[in-house]
């Protein structure tokens, strides 16, 4: 399939730095040490392993991921010990950014960033809200870090029609609930566009990028328009999950996902 | 007690070309969409699926539910990417029912009836659809799946990778697959598991009466008989059973299946249909009745449970018997029995448990049990 516009450069990921080291186990005593792994800890390496088989592949690929940190205000001390552990366990971080909360979504808007992940929900509906592209750094059980990274998209958000999201309100789904959903999917489009020129970078087999579409609600059929609407963004997922209500997390626990686009559509009960 | 045997779709039928496409979201099928939506508040126009911790949930294959032989010589001769291309291209072509498919038609059947007694439980059948298969070949499976009207909402694709954790997670109480090694990762980690052979000549079961048979060594009990039998010899195996007759055998992979096709029983009992209950469940052994066969029922008994019907043919072949039953499955773990079933047109799984997989059957020995 034809890419529409071929995107070459750095596809931007956002992280907080409180997901990226365990901030709760600080001790200042030891100032030498670096900061414990924190959750997002696997999900860097999985991302640092991806651009190293696109480069691999092609010396000169410009879509590579580039992961920057945001954090908010925090002391020098603090800062000082983010640069350090970065460092110490060889993690590619693009800029560091210090700013207050109320800051936060500019920076990410005048940055392009192209995801901003957190494990905090909150966070991400607010910036899904604003039109940023926000998604679920999955809270993962075990710090085994794969040599894969694997993204889900919600079936849900991109297979229920216009007028069965409008629908929603039926169910319970406040009126900003269903446009942050609305939001989402535009958000996801562009983003599996990219995430689609990479996958096709490599084969079937052995590939260090893992695509899934997990639908909570929809039936098999909005499932089906889901996969179909993805083909036609440009991916072929790997993996497809259709839950019918059952709940979310044993299913996520086998999957092991680390980016989840939910929109807030996601049965975690 | 009548029964109504109705043709089973023969692999070989031809079907249409295409069938209608799974809906592409757009605003012309709006409104359709709301039953789309399975929530606890709202009316759906389908039955919502169970909870999966309260449902009874069986879990096959795309290869058992349907025939997927041709795509399966593609992937062999020609490898994965021609496969999902193949797939692909043909996904507006539905694919035929495979051997488990009367089984998950009955399931269905025995489902509704428990629906209309018993209308806001959730103890019911839920058939989940657990394969190994790419979601490049979703939309073909889905299409199929919405052709041969199955309820089947549920499903993972694991593009891949092992589908052994999904099991887990969705509470399987019975794994049905095409693939022998999986079968038995299931059954290691506790799972009811068979598996299932497609064969050309298929005879009629009924399509309101779910029925299962079961053998007893080695599926329903351990094999610690069959042990016996299998290093010392049939006399040995005799005065064993004689000696142990008030000491109840050991339980087997498929105890639990049966178990919970028990409780289902029960409810349709207490709505007084007892003697046409949409269950029926069948013990077929080589075992004697007048010897080893009470062990058997003793066993059975003290663990609160029965069939409905237990056949001992003292050694002689299941075939005639099975040809009678015609079970919409039935559970072996000697694959002699099994391919002879298959042979004759009864659908039979095969259980990959325990002793008898380390010696396959001599076919000249006519064993008495």
């Amino acid at each position: 399939m034809e890419d529409k516009k071929n995107y070459t450069g750095p596809l931007m990921i956002a992280l907080q730095y409180n997901d990226l080291f365990d901030l709760d186990s600080i001790s200042t005593s030891t100032d030498t040490d670096a900061l414990p792994n924190g959750r997002a800890f696997t999900f860097i390496k999985a991302v640092q392993t991806v651009n190293e088989r696109l480069v691999e592949q092609n010396k000169s690929d410009c879509l590579l991921f580039e992961v920057i940190l945001i954090s908010k205000e925090c002391s020098e001390e603090i800062k000082m010990k983010v640069d350090e552990s970065v460092k110490h366990y060889g993690l590619e971080i693009g800029k560091f950014f210090f700013c207050k909360k109320e800051e936060l979504i500019n920076t990410l808007q005048s940055n392009k960033v192209k995801l901003f992940l957190s494990t905090e929900r909150d966070d991400v509906y607010e910036a899904l809200h604003t039109g940023i592209p926000a998604a679920l750094l999955y809270d993962q059980a075990d710090d085994h870090v794969l040599n894969q990274l694997k993204v889900i998209f919600s079936g849900d958000v991109i297979g229920f029609s216009e007028d069965s999201l409008d629908g929603l309100s039926e169910f319970g789904f406040s009126e900003t609930q269903i446009e942050t959903i609305k939001t989402a999917k535009i958000c996801m489009k562009e983003f599996a566009v990219l995430i689609g020129q990479m996958r096709r970078r490599f084969g079937q087999e052995n590939s260090p990028l893992c695509t899934c579409v997990l639908t909570s609600w929809g039936s098999r059929n909005v499932c089906a328009s889901a996969l179909k609407t993805l083909r036609e963004w440009g991916l072929d997922v790997d993996e497809a999950f259709c839950l019918a209500g059952a709940p979310c997390s044993p299913i996520l626990a086998v999957v092991k996902p680390h980016i989840l686009w939910d929109g807030g559509l996601l049965n975690m009960s | 007690m009548s029964l109504d045997p109705v043709q089973v779709m023969k692999g070989q039928d031809p079907l249409p070309k295409t069938c209608p496409s799974a809906s592409n979201g757009d605003s012309k099928a709006s409104w359709d969409d709301n039953k789309d939506i399975h929530e606890n508040v709202g009316s759906t126009k389908k039955p919502k699926p169970p909870k999966p911790e309260n449902a009874v949930t069986i879990a096959v294959s795309s290869r058992v539910l349907f025939r997927t032989e041709k795509e399966q010589k593609v992937f062999e001769q020609k490898g994965i990417e021609e496969y999902l291309r193949y797939q692909v291209e043909h996904e507006n072509e539905p694919f035929a029912p495979g051997p488990a498919f009367p089984f998950v038609k009955a399931l269905e059947a025995v489902n509704s009836q428990l629906r209309k007694l018993y209308p806001d439980s959730e103890e019911l059948f839920d058939i989940v659809l657990v394969t190994y298969n790419h979601a490049h070949v979703g939309i073909r499976l889905i299409n199929t799946i919405n052709y041969h009207n199955l309820f089947i909402e549920r499903f993972c694709m694991t593009g891949g990778s092992s589908p052994i954790g999904y099991l887990k997670a969705w509470h399987t109480n019975l794994y049905l697959s095409a693939d022998t090694e999986k079968v038995q990762e299931a059954l290691a980690e506790g799972i009811a598991a068979a598996t299932m052979f497609m064969s050309e000549k298929q005879i009629e079961v009924s399509e309101t009466q779910l029925r299962v048979a079961f053998d007893g060594d080695a599926v329903l009990f351990s094999d610690e008989s069959e042990r016996i039998f299998k290093a010392h010899g049939l006399d040995k195996f005799f005065e064993h059973e004689r000696e142990n007759e008030n000491t109840l055998l050991d339980h087997g992979p498929l105890k639990g299946f049966l178990e919970v096709l028990g409780k289902l029983q029960k409810k349709f009992y207490a709505k007084g249909h007892r003697l046409d209950c949409p269950i029926r469940t069948y013990l077929v052994t080589a075992r004697s009745a007048a010897s080893s066969g009470i062990r058997a029922l003793k066993t059975l008994r003290a663990w609160g449970l029965e069939t409905d019907e237990a056949l001992f043919l003292a050694g002689a072949p299941k075939g005639p018997m099975l040809e009678k039953i015609r079970p919409h499955i039935y559970f072996d773990d000697q694959m002699f029995h099994v391919e002879g079933a298959v042979e004759m047109g009864a659908i039979a799984a095969h259980v990959p448990y325990g002793i008898a997989q380390k010696y396959p059957h001599k076919k000249s020995t006519n064993t008495g049990k």
